[in-house]
């Protein structure tokens, strides 16, 4: 007697799941199967998880009983439509090495967990592809979402393709399934042979060696560049780019300076340098009111935008921002003495929390005059107390760097890592200086002054940088310091 | 109208003799309901059993043709009044609800329809939630189908079968005058499957065939003292009996395998396939359901049978019931039969079987074979499957140590209450936490990520009424959030007349956004008429006014820095009273399937369309995400980061998005980041806007170069 074949599938609300579920119950039955199909819809119709179940079975004349659940152990098709759903069935046990072939996508769309997370928060996708390879029969694992936008066809369309090779299902019961469900059968079936002729993802087209670019800048600049550890060229050289166009040659020509005095210590490696390459030139080209309209002027934003948005030939495309800088950030661009006095002076009105809204219509012209204004102001970014501020706080952070360099290169690489901290705008950017000072004075600070075991110095400023951005609170940040302290007590006593 | 068009469901109603019925489980129950005759069908929607009544509010011709009367109900208290028909008339009469939530509303009118009990057949379909995917309390139907004297089915998950109880159903009603539960199962009432047909049967007596006459005045029909303990009398003297016989008679229950055997199963009829799939495992069934062992499938579970129980028991040494969820009330009705018949079989459940949760097959592998070894049976197939089982995940865990990100249902793309909650959470971040009184409907789920808050959730429609006495104990004022599902089902009089009459300080938000929509988009009171829908326009600001609300303010969703000023005012007004906040926002579903079809028309005609939408500047964005802590737009997500210099992931507005702009009003709002900017596509443009684009566009080249270097 024969089993069923059982089919699992994983969605997400809104996917097309349940469409999938019922082509392949019909097309089953198209080929003389009985078929059954259900599924646990509810409120996750609404983006969240949501499963399928097919089962299909050449019926001897009488009614069989079929299950309305997968049994784990026991699933011979599963079919996922979003990769971190296979990986969440795979982990539950359904799909096993002695009957299920899988059929994944290597799309995510990313659950709300990860993407709220204050830095990365992304589940590993290479760990789950690794996972649906090794625990599978066999396995059909590919960008099936650009097959079924080269088809412009749905991603379910292309996978019901894939299935019908998987399943000894007939390509004309399919096609007779899709026709009968009569939605964008055009469509549809194109996906359908699209995912039916599918024979491995196109190679990705290999980007040109990354050959180093004909210099733009001066000769000695190309000249200190090559004097830094292989490593950490590369870096450097797209930070040199990024500070030219920031400000001017002489800055970049600061950067390296610094760089060039820290790969000349002790315990500096090609790795370090690197890392600290990296984010030098990201703290030194500080997102100020300025570096935000230089940004937002440039021309080959609006092809950009054209593109993702899908704008057709002859459309036209309007883009408007939305700026809202607060006293703080607009006033620091002026000279330092003005935006101090300025500023005493909004705190003195209590007008902190003050915030000018713009809308600024950037395609248009007269957005386009605020903007370049405002963009003007770079040959005053010197002087400006914003530009003194963030001098301040480079030279402090580059401070523990050497001391920690001294003392652990190890320590003085996580030491390093803390710049990640400060960024953003507003109330992100105070919070990350705020949480970045309390790891200076608190963990870094008695680390270096011997007032705490120094073994976990490195460990130390990674826990003390993770629970940072483990919540916008920072509760985790004070109870990883407030552990700290106990630690470091009873050696002080 | 709700938000699936029902066209071929409709179709498959009107099946007649011979025919094959192919679709869904809870369609075919609605089939088998026209089939039975009925004269009226209400209810009030909700998963997994709402498409009853949305299939029949659309199959308007069919219905009037059969002079069946249809009825959304405005609760389900309501539609189990709306039984009351039944009390007096000889007419049948089904309605459906979403147990156990529903049934826990429908309480005190199940009670007084019982009492009485009825001449035309009754039957209620709950759609049982329990299990995976369940999004209610996991309570049993089957307590109010003891304490009210009520009959429950749990059919065996086979279309006929469904089918046929539902007929036998009103049968068993008429045949004992007591009202019948009949329970499906999520899964059950999603199965798609195939039976054959019967004609529909137009009622004598409905709204073709009205009733000349009033019934006559008889107090035995009141539930109402002095007559009630006469009823309840009735109820185990005259009724109970009726219907075992019934069930022994017309062979409701099924008896599947030998007559004989050592050990048997008693099984609810809803679990006998998983069930079978544990036998077939062990060794002790196959595909066709033909088990090795006496198995007693109950499509009735209440009330059971004694003489039934006894027959499949005598001679047996051991019999498992397999009963989900708690209390076992099956296990402790069989073994009282067992006593009272003093017959010796020993009685497995909750023992080898768990109390609570769902009974998958895995769990139902792990008590069968617990059940079997206890009786000296072979249970190594069994054994080995589950033990592959364990092996297998402790292989998984190995590569996948950590769990996956989990992935709850939120608000959809564009959710006209997703600014509520950005805006009350940027309000937390200025003046602090509130007591949150949170309500049945899409704003539960700004209890999870990224919004995670509320402190209560006490009942549809009841976020009012459970902050009564917190808005008297605390020193802030509370926020109640109600839908107008939530308002029209309950908290129109529990909430806000309650309020009102005591005089209680609180803030209460109402989502109103024109359906309820959680349950599918059907039509409201309050919803906008249409040639089509049921909407009657019931203005909510104009009621809430007739009952003496004062303050009232109307916000448009959208207007994020609108919704954090009339809320922070609202919170700390010293004013006494109660507050009321309209939030309007048609549900962002319901609208695009409005405006969709009507964009792609006027376009294929050549119109003007402008297409809006949001865009996050790579360049600008430096990963904190903070945008979406505050929105959870399914449209903003991440993308990795193309600066070889930072490697954060940035975010992203991908092409889901329907341009709300939320989310750059929130960045906005919150002064987070000038990283968004809309993005207006205007398609088919007119000769102005091409003219204006040509000339802007030249003068910006010709300014540009200076500020581009």
């Amino acid at each position: 007697m024969s089993a069923p074949i059982r089919i699992l599938i994983s969605a997400l609300g809104g996917e097309g799941g349940g469409v999938l579920a019922s082509w392949l119950a019909d097309a089953a039955m198209a080929d003389g199967y009985v078929a059954q199909r259900t599924s646990v819809p509810g409120v996750a119709q609404r983006t969240g998880s949501t499963t399928y179940y097919v089962e299909m079975l050449r019926a001897e004349g009488r009614t069989p009983v079929l299950c309305l659940a997968p049994t784990a152990g026991e699933v011979d098709l599963f079919i996922a439509t979003e990769l971190l759903e296979a990986g969440r069935l795979i982990q539950a046990g359904f799909v096993t090495p002695d009957r299920t072939t899988i059929i994944a996508p290597l799309r995510r769309v990313y659950a709300i967990t990860e993407k709220i997370a204050m830095s990365d928060g992304r589940a590993d996708s290479d760990l789950i592809v690794e996972a649906a390879k090794r625990f599978s029969k066999a396995h059909h694992i590919g960008d099936f979402q650009a097959v079924a936008d080269k088809a412009k066809a749905l991603l379910n369309a292309v996978i019901f393709g894939l299935a019908c090779r998987a399943l000894p299902l007939s390509p004309e019961a399919c096609r007779t399934a899709i026709k009968l469900d009569g939605r964008a059968v055009e469509a549809n079936l194109r996906g359908f042979e699209a995912g039916l002729a599918y024979d491995g993802d196109e190679a990705p087209v290999e980007a040109p060696a990354a050959e180093p670019a004909p210099s733009v800048f001066d000769a000695k600049i190309d000249a200190m560049i090559d004097g830094l550890p292989q490593e950490a060229r590369l870096h450097a050289r797209v930070g040199v780019e990024r500070l030219v166009d920031f400000q001017d040659a002489a800055y970049a020509r600061l950067y390296l300076e610094r760089l060039e005095r820290f790969a000349a210590m002790g315990g500096a490696d090609g790795a370090f340098v690197s890392e600290l390459a990296r984010h030098l030139a990201v703290r030194m080209s500080s997102e100020d009111v300025v570096r935000v309209a230089q940004l937002k002027l440039r021309e080959a934003r609006l092809a950009r935008v054209r593109a993702e948005a899908r704008a057709r030939q002859g459309d036209i495309v309007r883009v408007t921002e939305f700026l809202k800088p607060g006293p703080d950030e607009f006033l620091s661009i002026l000279p330092a003495p003005l935006a101090r006095a300025l500023l005493g002076l909004v705190r003195l009105a209590g007008l902190e929390r003050a915030s000018v809204p713009m809308r600024v219509h950037t395609t248009g012209l007269w957005g386009f005059l605020r903007l370049r204004a405002l963009a003007s102001m770079r040959g005053l970014r010197p002087v400006s107390l914003r530009a003194a501020q963030e001098k301040a706080w480079i030279e402090g952070w580059l401070n523990l760097v050497e001391q920690a360099l001294q003392k652990d290169p190890a320590a003085a690489r996580e030491v390093v890592e803390t710049a990640q901290l400060v960024r953003g705008y507003g109330d992100t950017w105070e919070r990350g200086h705020a949480n970045w000072r309390r790891i200076a004075e608190e963990v870094i600070a008695p680390m270096l002054g011997g007032a705490q075991n120094a073994a976990h110095f490195a460990d130390a400023v990674l826990q003390a940088r993770l629970a940072a951005v483990a919540d916008p609170e920072g509760k985790r940040l004070d109870a990883m310091i407030a552990s700290l302290k106990q630690v470091a007590a009873p050696a002080a006593a | 109208m709700a938000e699936i068009s029902f066209k071929r469901e409709i179709e498959s109603l009107k099946l007649g003799d011979g025919q094959t019925f192919q679709g869904e489980g809870i369609i075919a129950v609605t089939k088998a309901l026209l089939q039975s005759g009925v004269s009226y069908v209400g209810g009030y929607q909700g998963a997994p059993v709402g498409h009853l009544l949305d299939v029949l509010v659309e199959a308007k011709e069919e219905m009037q043709r059969l002079g069946v009367h249809v009825e959304p109900c405005m609760n389900e208290a309501a539609a189990a009044a709306m039984l009351g028909a039944s009390v007096n008339y000889p007419i049948r009469g089904a309605v459906t609800w979403k147990s156990i939530v529903g049934t826990n509303v429908a309480a005190d009118a199940l009670s007084n329809l019982a009492s009485p009990g009825v001449k035309g057949g009754a039957l209620i379909i709950v759609g049982e939630d329990y299990g995976e995917g369940a999004s209610v309390i996991q309570e049993r139907t089957h307590a109010f189908a003891l304490k009210s004297s009520i009959w429950l089915m749990d059919p065996r998950p086979e279309l006929s079968n469904i089918v046929r109880m539902v007929e036998k159903s009103f049968e068993l009603s008429e045949a004992s005058n007591t009202p019948v539960m009949l329970e499906l199962r999520i899964r059950a009432c999603h199965m798609f499957g195939a039976f054959e047909a019967k004609a529909n049967r137009a009622a004598p007596q409905s709204t073709a065939q009205r009733i000349p006459e009033p019934a006559a005045f008889e107090y035995m029909r009141l539930a109402h003292p002095p007559v009630t303990f006469i009823q309840e009398t009735d109820k185990f003297r005259r009724r109970l009996p009726a219907a075992q016989d019934f069930i022994m008679e017309h062979g409701l229950n099924e008896t599947r395998g030998p007559q004989e055997g050592e050990i048997g199963i008693i099984v609810q009829g809803g679990l006998f396939n998983a069930l079978n799939s544990r036998l077939e495992a062990a060794g002790l069934s196959d595909v066709y359901g033909d088990v090795g062992l006496p198995v007693l499938v109950l499509n009735v579970t209440h009330p059971l049978a004694p003489r039934q129980i006894e027959q499949f028991c005598l001679g047996k040494k051991a019999v498992l019931v397999v009963e989900e969820g708690q209390p076992d009330y099956l296990e402790q009705a069989i073994g009282q039969i067992l006593r009272k018949a003093d017959l010796q079989t020993r009685i497995f459940g909750k023992d080898v079987l768990p109390m609570g949760g769902e009974y998958t097959q895995r769990v139902l592998g792990q008590g069968l074979a617990a059940f079997l070894r206890a009786n000296g049976r072979d249970c190594g197939a069994l054994d080995a499957w589950l033990a592959s089982l364990a092996a297998h995940e402790e292989m998984v865990r190995g590569m996948l140590a950590a769990p996956m990100p989990a992935r709850p249902p939120g608000l959809c793309t564009g959710c006209p209450e997703r600014p509520v909650f950005s805006a009350m959470k940027v309000l937390k971040g200025e003046i602090g936490p509130t007591h949150v009184a949170a309500d049945i409907g899409c704003h539960a789920l700004a209890t999870f990520a990224p919004f995670d808050q509320g402190n209560s959730i006490l009942g549809y429609g009841m976020s009012l009424a459970s902050a009564a006495a917190v808005s008297n104990t605390q020193a802030r004022k509370p926020v109640s959030i109600m839908g107008d599902g939530g308002f029209w089902h309950n908290g129109l009089l529990t909430g806000v007349a309650g309020s009102v009459f005591n005089r209680n300080d609180g803030v209460l938000i109402i989502m109103n956004n024109g359906y309820s929509s959680a349950t599918g988009a059907q039509d409201l009171p309050s919803s906008a008429p249409t040639d089509d829908g049921r909407g009657a326009g019931v203005d909510i600001e104009k009621t809430l006014r007739g009952m003496g609300v004062k303050a009232i303010s109307r916000v448009r969703t959208y207007d994020i820095a609108r919704m954090i000023k009339t809320l922070r005012e609202a919170i700390l007004s010293p004013a006494k009273g109660l507050r009321v906040i309209i939030a309007d926002g048609e549900c962002q579903l319901a609208r695009q399937r409005r405006i969709k079809p009507q964009n792609a028309k006027a376009l294929a005609e050549g119109e003007r369309v402008v297409r809006t939408r949001f865009w996050v500047d790579p360049e600008v964005c430096t990963g904190d995400h903070s945008c979406i802590r505050l929105s959870g737009c399914p449209s903003l997500t991440l993308k990795p980061n193309e600066d070889p210099l930072r490697k954060d992931p940035i975010a992203h507005v991908n092409n889901d998005c329907v341009g709300c702009g939320v989310c750059g009003d929130v960045s906005h709002a919150a002064q987070l980041c000038p990283s968004f900017a809309q993005i207006d596509i205007v398609q088919n443009p007119r000769w102005i806007d091409r003219f204006r684009e040509k000339w802007e566009t030249k003068l910006i080249r010709r300014l540009s170069g200076g500020a581009r270097a």
